[in-house]
C-alpha cells in the first residue's frame, strides 16, 4: 500500500474532496473546502490523487451536444399533443354537460397527464367515478375507478417493474407525506393489472404508485410513476 | 490552489441556456408546462438536453439507445409533469435521474444486443500506422476506463454519473435518491478510490 493509499483510507478530514473532484459540492461549499484546504495537507494530498482519476472521466463518455434529432422528434411529438389538446378541448366544448366522456383517446390521454388526473366520467352506480391518472410510462395508460369511498386502479401496457422491485401503492393526503399500503402488485406480461386501492378513500388527495424493493418500503424510494389526483371524497 | 477540471472531446458544445436573472425558473416552466405551454417545454429541453445526453451515454455507450433514453425522459416530462414534486428535489435532478434509469432499462431489455458506439468506425480511413496506434492505444484505455466505472458497485457507479455526466450538485442527488448527503459523498469518495486503483493497475491506462 503506497502512502497515498494510507492517507486515503485513514483520512478522517471529511468526506468533501471526492465530491469536491466531481464538480458535486455547491459554491459556497466548494469555496469552504478551499479554504480548508489551505491549511490541511491531507486534504490537499487526497485531491491531488483524486483528480488525476475525475480528470479521466471525460474519456469515458464523449462531451458532446445532443444530436439535433432528438429535439425534432420530441418537439414533433409535443406539437402534436398540443394540438389534439386543443381539438379534443374544442369538442368537449360542444358535448352536453351531462354526457360522460368514456372514450379515452390518446389526446384526452395527454392533456389529462398535462394536469394531473382528469375526471373522466361519473353516473353510473351512484357516487361512482372514472380518473384518469397520469403516468410515466410514455405508452401506458392508468384509469381509478372509484366508488362509494373505494378504489380501484386499471392499468394497461404498464412496464413491468425492475428486476428486484415490486409497485407499491401510497395515500398521499394533504400536507402529509404518502402512507404506505399492504398492496405490492406487478403486470401482466401484456402490462396489464386491475389493482384494489385498500381502506376508506375518505380526505386522500392522491393515489401513488413506485417501484419499490420486494416486499414494500414504509416510505417511498423512488419518484411515482402513477400520480392519481382526486379531490377529497 | 487545486480545482476541479473538465477535460472535454469532441466538438465544441454551444452553451445551454442556464438560469440566469432573466431566463425563468425551472419551476415556472414547469407551470407553464403543465398548462400545455410547448415553447416553454422547448426552454426546459435546450437547457438540459446536452446533460441528459451525455449522463445517457455514459450508461448505454451507444448513440441510438442514448437518444431513446433521452427522448422517453423528455416526452415523459412533458405527459407526465405532474408525477414531478418540487418539494422532493430540483428538477434537474428529477429529470437526469430518469434518463439514467431509462438509459438502463433499455440497456437491460436489450442485453443480448450490444451495439458499439457510434464512434467506433469514424476512423479517418487515411491515417497512417503511427496515428492508428495511438487511436488504438487510446481506444483500449477508453474502454479500460468504461470497464472499470462498470465494475463499480452500482451505488457507487450511480452516484458518480449523476454527479459527473449529469452535473448534479450532492444535494440533488441526495434528495432526489432520498438519502443522507454524506452516504452520497461517502459513496462518491469510495467509487473514485475503486476507480483510481482500477486503473493504477495499468501503467498508462488514462487515455
Amino acid at each position: 500500500m503506497t502512502i497515498s493509499d494510507l492517507m486515503f483510507e485513514q483520512s478522517d478530514c471529511g468526506q468533501d474532496a471526492a465530491a469536491y473532484v466531481l464538480g458535486a459540492l455547491e459554491d459556497e461549499e466548494a469555496a469552504t473546502f478551499r479554504q480548508h484546504m489551505a491549511t490541511c495537507a491531507l486534504c490537499r494530498e487526497e485531491v491531488a490523487v483524486l483528480q488525476l482519476t475525475a480528470d479521466a472521466l471525460p474519456a469515458a463518455v464523449p462531451q458532446l451536444a445532443a444530436p439535433r434529432q432528438i429535439k425534432r422528434r420530441v418537439m414533433s411529438a409535443v406539437r402534436e399533443d398540443a394540438k389534439s389538446a386543443r381539438r379534443t378541448a374544442r369538442r368537449r366544448r360542444l358535448l352536453a354537460p351531462s354526457r360522460p366522456a368514456l372514450a379515452v383517446g390518446a389526446a384526452v390521454a395527454a392533456a389529462a397527464v398535462a394536469v394531473g388526473g382528469f375526471e373522466l366520467a361519473s353516473g353510473g352506480r351512484a357516487g361512482s367515478r372514472l380518473i384518469q391518472a397520469s403516468v410515466t410510462a410514455p405508452s401506458a395508460s392508468a384509469v381509478l375507478r372509484l366508488s362509494d369511498g373505494h378504489g380501484e386502479l386499471v392499468l394497461r401496457r404498464m412496464p413491468a417493474p425492475s428486476s428486484g422491485r415490486i409497485y407499491e401503492v401510497w395515500l398521499k393526503r394533504a400536507g402529509r407525506q404518502p402512507s404506505p399500503t399492504n398492496t405490492l402488485f406487478s403486470v401482466t406480461s401484456r402490462g396489464s393489472a386491475a389493482v384494489d386501492v385498500p381502506g376508506n378513500l375518505k380526505g386522500v388527495a392522491e393515489i401513488l404508485v413506485t417501484p419499490e424493493p420486494l416486499g414494500g418500503s414504509l416510505v417511498p424510494t423512488h419518484s411515482p410513476v402513477i400520480v392519481a389526483q382526486l379531490a377529497s371524497t | 490552489m487545486l480545482q476541479p477540471t473538465t477535460a472535454t472531446a469532441g466538438p465544441p458544445i454551444s452553451s445551454t441556456a442556464e438560469d440566469t436573472e432573466l431566463s425563468p425558473s425551472d419551476a415556472s416552466l414547469v407551470e407553464r408546462v403543465r398548462a400545455g405551454d410547448a415553447d416553454a417545454f422547448a426552454t426546459l429541453y435546450d437547457r438540459y438536453a446536452r446533460r441528459a445526453y451525455t449522463v445517457a451515454l455514459s450508461v448505454c455507450q451507444d448513440d441510438g439507445r442514448a437518444q431513446e433514453a433521452v427522448q422517453d425522459a423528455f416526452l415523459s416530462l412533458w405527459r407526465s409533469s405532474a408525477t414531478y414534486q418540487p418539494e422532493r428535489g430540483s428538477l434537474a435532478a428529477w429529470l437526469l435521474t430518469g434518463v439514467r434509469h431509462r438509459a438502463i432499462d433499455l440497456m437491460r431489455r436489450n442485453a443480448k444486443h450490444v451495439a458499439h458506439r457510434a464512434d467506433e468506425g469514424q476512423l479517418d480511413r487515411v491515417a497512417g500506422p503511427d496515428d492508428l496506434a495511438a487511436r488504438t492505444i487510446r481506444r483500449e484505455g477508453e474502454a479500460r476506463l468504461r470497464a472499470s466505472l462498470r465494475s463499480l458497485p452500482a451505488a457507487q457507479q450511480e452516484v458518480i454519473e449523476l454527479a459527473f455526466y449529469a452535473e448534479l450538485s450532492h444535494r440533488e442527488i441526495a434528495a432526489q435518491l432520498g438519502l443522507p448527503s454524506g452516504t452520497v459523498k461517502g459513496r462518491m469518495r469510495l467509487g473514485l478510490g475503486r476507480l483510481r486503483n482500477a486503473l493504477g493497475a495499468h501503467a498508462g491506462a488514462v487515455p
